[in-house]
């Protein structure tokens, strides 16, 4: 279970103003909103990649603001998928994938062990792992690099995944595609994810709740079905916008 | 108290002034503070031997094997240039074997360590720079941070570590070649024969001045990479963030460079 509790954080203006959500155990949850609106901010401060200003995260009840062995703890529980994989340049697939098993691990085990879970990893993300394990980034598709970033994300066996943007600059059939691997995964895996999306029939098909941040603060929190129906004027506004932009995608890719 | 209300407003431009005499004072503590924490950071990590091997032995290749030609090319010109000079200057008054000291105090005191610290600061400072910039706005720094892992140790340390260890030798490199090549431009352009430019040399010479030469080549090659991953650490901004703070650390590193230089002789000469 993640609780975000009172999170205010500001750049040069205020972008986070109080939040307060829980994601509970094994559930999927999806967090909408504007460009801008702070939802990566907040999936930030789960693992202090950002620090709040003010407020605390909670991860399984320990705060992970405590002290540095807190947040060490709060990090190797989760796996985080960043908005363009974030894979490093200069490592292969295989040495970028096996930075996701944490140290000691990689000290204790067997070489053929780690090497047996990379590759497994990468299968789970529809991966051929003979093709792209001696491959550097530069040399995959937008699509593989964020499957690969993904395969890292996982292999360390997380019980929360955070997804920031999965689908963003991956066309209609690649989007479906993570759509499908982001169920499937958090099925198979019995993780709690929380997914930062712009795509709202995305996140509505795939998760149990969802929520929506406008203007720092958390504007809607319920089920897909109750965001849909909901009479909220700024909600029905956003859904309705986001509908337009997906429309013209489909168009542009036709 | 009383204030005196009849005093009016603080003069524009004089106010101006302060505000960015304290706006610069107070970015110079930040990057000082910042810099010193990074320092202390890659120290811990090296003392609790966290640094990978590998990554450190990979920087003192790209720092110090091939950064050899362009050492070479600015120690054979300093040599000779300084010999040329000094050659002139030195027409009829002087005895021309003072010329041998000339090229070699020079070289060894001043030229060797500051020029070869200016080519690092072009050729290493801005890569690592501009290669740590770009890692931190694709976000790279920040994998690291979520999968546990230390990029001071991992990143930061190696090039920190290669630095002190690399321009040392890079020095020592220039002075030898310097030297050579002062003493070749000397007999060539002044006639003076190797043993006398030797003789020359001798007579001026303190070992201390080689442990000057070294004690600049450590600072110096502490401080360009301190900078440049400190630097590379603040980019932010896309691809026009990574230009900018490259060309800001570029200006950052050779200034400093230039005054550490000022500041060797008042503490180690005197």
């Amino acid at each position: 279970m993640i609780e975000y509790r009172q999170i205010h954080k500001s750049f040069d203006h205020p972008v986070l103003s109080g939040v307060d959500l829980d994601v509970e155990q094994g559930e999927m949850f999806a967090l909408f909103g504007p460009s801008g609106t702070g939802k990566s901010v907040l999936l930030k401060t789960t693992i202090a990649l950002i620090q709040p200003d003010w407020g605390d995260v909670r991860i399984e009840g320990e705060s992970v603001y405590a002290d540095e062995r807190t947040l060490f703890r709060a990090r190797r529980k989760v796996g985080y998928v960043f908005q363009n994989a974030a894979l490093f340049d200069s490592l292969n697939v295989f040495e970028n994938v096996e930075m996701g098993i944490p140290e000691e691990e990689l000290r204790t085990t067997p070489r053929m062990d780690i090497a047996r879970r990379i590759w497994e990893a990468l299968e789970l993300v529809n991966l051929e792992p003979r093709v792209v394990l001696p491959k550097i980034p530069s040399e995959l598709s937008g699509g593989m690099r964020k499957r690969v970033g993904i395969a890292r994300a996982i292999v360390g066996r997380p019980k929360i995944l955070l997804w920031d943007e999965p689908t963003t600059g991956l066309d209609p059939v690649n989007t479906a595609a993570v759509e499908r691997l982001i169920t499937r995964l958090s099925e198979e895996l019995e993780v709690t994810s929380l997914v930062v999306t712009h795509d709202i029939e995305g996140g509505l098909d795939m998760c149990d709740r969802v929520a929506m941040l406008d203007g720092g603060r958390l504007r809607f929190c319920g089920t897909p079905n109750e965001f849909r129906q909901s009479d909220d004027p700024v909600v029905q506004a956003f859904v309705d916008r986001a509908a337009a932009e997906r429309a013209l995608d489909m168009a542009e890719t036709q | 108290m009383n204030v005196d209300s009849s005093a009016g407003p603080i003069p524009t431009p004089v106010f101006r002034w302060f505000r960015r005499f304290g706006r610069g004072s107070e970015l110079v503590f930040d990057h000082a503070g910042a810099i010193g924490v990074l320092f202390l950071s890659v120290l811990r990590a090296t003392v609790r031997l966290q640094v990978p091997m590998r990554a450190f032995i990979r920087q003192i290749y790209v720092m110090g094997v091939e950064s050899l030609p362009i050492v070479f090319v600015t120690g054979a010109l300093a040599g000779i240039v300084t010999s040329q000079q000094g050659g002139y200057q030195m027409t009829g008054a002087i005895p021309q074997y003072v010329l041998g000291s000339l090229v070699v105090q020079t070289v060894v005191l001043e030229m060797g360590p500051v020029l070869t610290a200016i080519v690092l600061v072009g050729r290493v400072g801005a890569r690592i720079t501009a290669e740590l910039g770009t890692m931190k706005v694709s976000e790279q720094i920040d994998a690291y941070h979520s999968l546990s892992r230390d990029p001071i140790a991992l990143i930061a340390a190696p090039r920190v570590l290669a630095g002190v260890i690399a321009m040392p030798a890079l020095v020592g490199f220039a002075d030898i070649v310097g030297i050579l090549a002062g003493m070749i431009a000397a007999n060539i352009d002044s006639g003076l024969g190797f043993s006398s430019f030797f003789y020359g040399a001798r007579l001026f010479w303190h070992s201390y001045d080689l442990f000057y030469s070294f004690a600049k080549a450590v600072v110096f090659g502490l401080a360009i990479p301190l900078i440049s991953v400190h630097m590379g650490f603040r980019t932010k901004g896309g691809a026009e963030g990574v230009g900018r703070t490259t060309t800001d650390a570029v200006m950052f590193m050779t200034l400093t460079v230039l005054i550490l230089d000022a500041m060797f002789p008042p503490l180690l000469l005197n």
